[in-house]
């Protein structure tokens, strides 16, 4: 085809290969900067504590969903080897940067312009500022992972095999159930291939085997894995100040959370960019379907987008029936947040996009003029979104955790067996250490050395939406027991030794009876030895086989290298003997 | 001819930044503010507010 190119047929210097990752590192730091100083982000459900232990509740043992599985457990691990406060700057960084070199990689043929393009489209927009402010970081690291998927497994398919990296995409691209469903959605509508099915078996296996852990904890979990149906309405695809909800879809927007909406989304900045996107959409379609330009893989990045952009329509357009399914059917709740699998939409968006920056400099005459509008067209992003500046605003400023944490833990670790409470029994904090009042999902339950029991009650512009952990509606009716002592005695039966309280004003605590071990900001009370509620032989037989399989994934591109570096020296040395 | 296009592309990619920048610099101090004040008195331990 006439004026087609190919990645591998691209020759270019050192120096302008490399231009996509220091063009992505720069604007990763600038969007992310005080981020990246000294302490930890703390948004809404991203919590990093200094030291996570891996335990029941981390592999999915617990009693409440397990949200964090496989995410939770990795930290737990990693953070033996590198300090969690650095590997939550590697964590966030490293997904911006790899998201950015993931959308120049997929568009490798293009012109250097159109890389640096695709690349800012990829790290700048309102997808990762309201994904990065609600906290959702093993989503963002899936999303990373999604352009070098697709990469990957084009390549896999003109080699004719499976390609060694993939499991390790697969690993990282599934650390949440979200993440993990839509790296599946991806590797299937990219990789699948009708004419041969035993590698569509293999990919699928593969794929089951990186969801595992959080699969195999779902369906063995003592809740039913069912969700409140109101939930379905308030996570529901919202609308973007001037921009209906599906427009705000169209260009990679509509959080459910009107307080994460970055303020530029909400003015005619944000019609500017849905507008931009769909007229870059269009022309670079036209161009496709005259023949004019060539999109490798096109009819796998079109299911992609049709997923992650259909979800966020019904979700908008139909909650109810979200609702119902998220009632009925165990897991079903993973799609009631309706714009949170959008990242699928991405892969498609840069590709056109790029395709059409190529058409736009084609016209231009001089290398000069491509240059300049080149530039421009990269930084139009940035300019239509100038408050995702510097941690949006400081949003994203990371803390240090007062002293009463770490004095928290020692007092809990020294306490009798048995598992914790933290009280005020309400999901979230919004502590003045934290930004000033920026809302966080309770730390003390990854702070503390024992598995916490949490109320995972969410309460959304004054609608309550149910909990899905029995353990946690039990503490909820011990708490409302008629006296201190009951309680204690309720707790107590629910495998709980020990409490810990925050003065919050405007939620009063009621009183525990018990030995108090600290007094501080933070209160502790021992209960007394509480007997430790662990799991059945069933359900952990289940659970350690799903994490065997996780485990084998995540080793087997290290096995393979290994394996084929032996037999490469073995050869070599063969080779050797032989002369 | 290059020598007129050159001139008038760097106008018109400056006026392209120019005016999405503007755009962008109006729209984050003169939009909506984030929280709704319908749910100001909400309580701070919500998990948040959707858009009305």
């Amino acid at each position: 085809m006439p004026g087609v190119t190919r990645a591998t047929d691209v020759r270019r210097t050192p120096l302008v290969a490399a231009l996509p990752a220091v063009w992505t590192f720069l604007f990763s730091v600038v969007l992310l900067g005080p981020a990246l100083g000294w302490g930890y982000v703390l948004t809404y459900d991203m919590v990093w504590v200094p030291q996570l232990d891996l335990r029941a509740d981390t592999l999915g043992l617990g009693s409440a969903l397990p949200r964090a599985v496989p995410s939770d457990a990795v930290v737990a691990v990693l953070d033996e080897v590198v300090p969690a406060v650095l590997l939550q700057k590697v964590v966030l960084l490293g997904s911006l940067l790899a998201a950015g070199t993931g959308a120049a990689a997929l568009v490798a043929e293009r012109s250097t312009a159109a890389r640096l393009v695709a690349a800012t489209v990829a790290v700048w927009n309102p997808f990762v500022v309201e994904r990065l402010l609600i906290g959702h970081w093993p989503l963002l690291v899936g999303y990373a992972v999604l352009p070098w998927l697709v990469v990957s497994l084009r390549r896999g398919r003109r080699e004719d095999r499976l390609p060694l990296v993939l499991p390790l995409l697969l690993v990282l691209g599934s650390l949440s159930a979200s993440a993990g469903l839509a790296t599946a959605v991806a590797t299937l509508a990219c990789g699948a291939d009708r004419d041969r099915p035993r590698r569509t078996l293999a990919l699928l296996a593969l794929v089951l085997a990186a969801n595992a852990p959080w699969l195999v904890a779902g369906l063995v979990q003592s809740g039913g894995g069912t969700s409140d149906p109101v939930g379905a309405t308030l996570f529901a695809t919202g609308d973007e100040g001037l921009l209906p909800a599906p427009w705000a879809a169209l260009s990679l927007g509509g959080i459910w959370n009107a307080e994460l909406v970055p303020v530029s989304r909400t003015g005619w900045a944000g019609v500017a960019t849905t507008v931009l996107v769909v007229v870059a959409a269009a022309v670079a379609l036209v161009r496709v379907g005259r023949g004019r330009a060539r999109v490798d893989g096109l009819g796998g990045l079109v299911v992609c987008w049709g997923v992650g952009f259909g979800l966020a329509l019904v979700s908008w357009a139909a909650p109810d029936t979200l609702g119902r399914l998220a009632a009925t059917v165990p897991g079903g709740g993973l799609v009631r947040d309706g714009s949170r699998l959008l990242g699928l939409t991405v892969p498609l968006v840069v590709v056109l996009v790029a395709v059409s920056v190529d058409a736009l400099l084609a016209r231009l005459p001089d290398l000069a003029g491509r240059v300049m509008v080149g530039g421009v067209l990269a930084l139009v992003p940035v300019s239509l979104m100038p408050d995702a500046l510097w941690g949006v605003g400081g949003r994203l400023a990371a803390v240090a955790y007062p002293a009463s944490y770490d004095e928290a833990r020692t007092a809990v670790a020294s306490a009798p067996a048995g598992d914790a409470v933290s009280l005020p029994f309400v999901s979230y904090r919004a502590p003045e250490w934290n930004n000033g009042g920026r809302r966080v999902l309770d730390p003390l339950g990854r702070y503390l050395d024992r598995p916490v029991v949490v109320n995972d009650e969410l309460v959304v512009s004054g609608t309550r939406i149910a909990g899905e952990d029995p353990r946690a509606a039990r503490v909820s009716e011990a708490l409302a027991a008629g006296s201190p002592g009951e309680r204690a005695a309720e707790l107590h039966a629910v495998g709980v030794s020990v409490v810990v309280v925050e003065e919050i004003e405007g939620y009063p605590v009621p009183a525990v009876s018990g030995t108090t071990t600290l007094d501080g900001d933070l209160t502790v009370v021992e209960l007394g030895p509480a007997e430790p509620r662990s799991a059945s032989a069933v359900r952990r037989g289940a659970v350690g086989a799903a994490w065997a399989g996780w485990l084998a994934l995540a080793a087997a591109p290290f096995v393979a290298a290994v394996r084929r570096r032996r037999s490469g020296s073995s050869a070599t040395s063969g080779m050797d003997r032989q002369k | 001819m290059g020598t007129v296009i050159a001139p008038l592309v760097s106008i018109v990619a400056g006026a392209v930044l120019g005016v999405t920048t503007l755009m962008g610099v109006i729209s984050s101090q003169t939009g909506a503010p984030s929280q709704s004040p319908a749910n100001a008195e909400a309580p701070t331990l919500e998990y948040g507010t959707v858009s009305e």
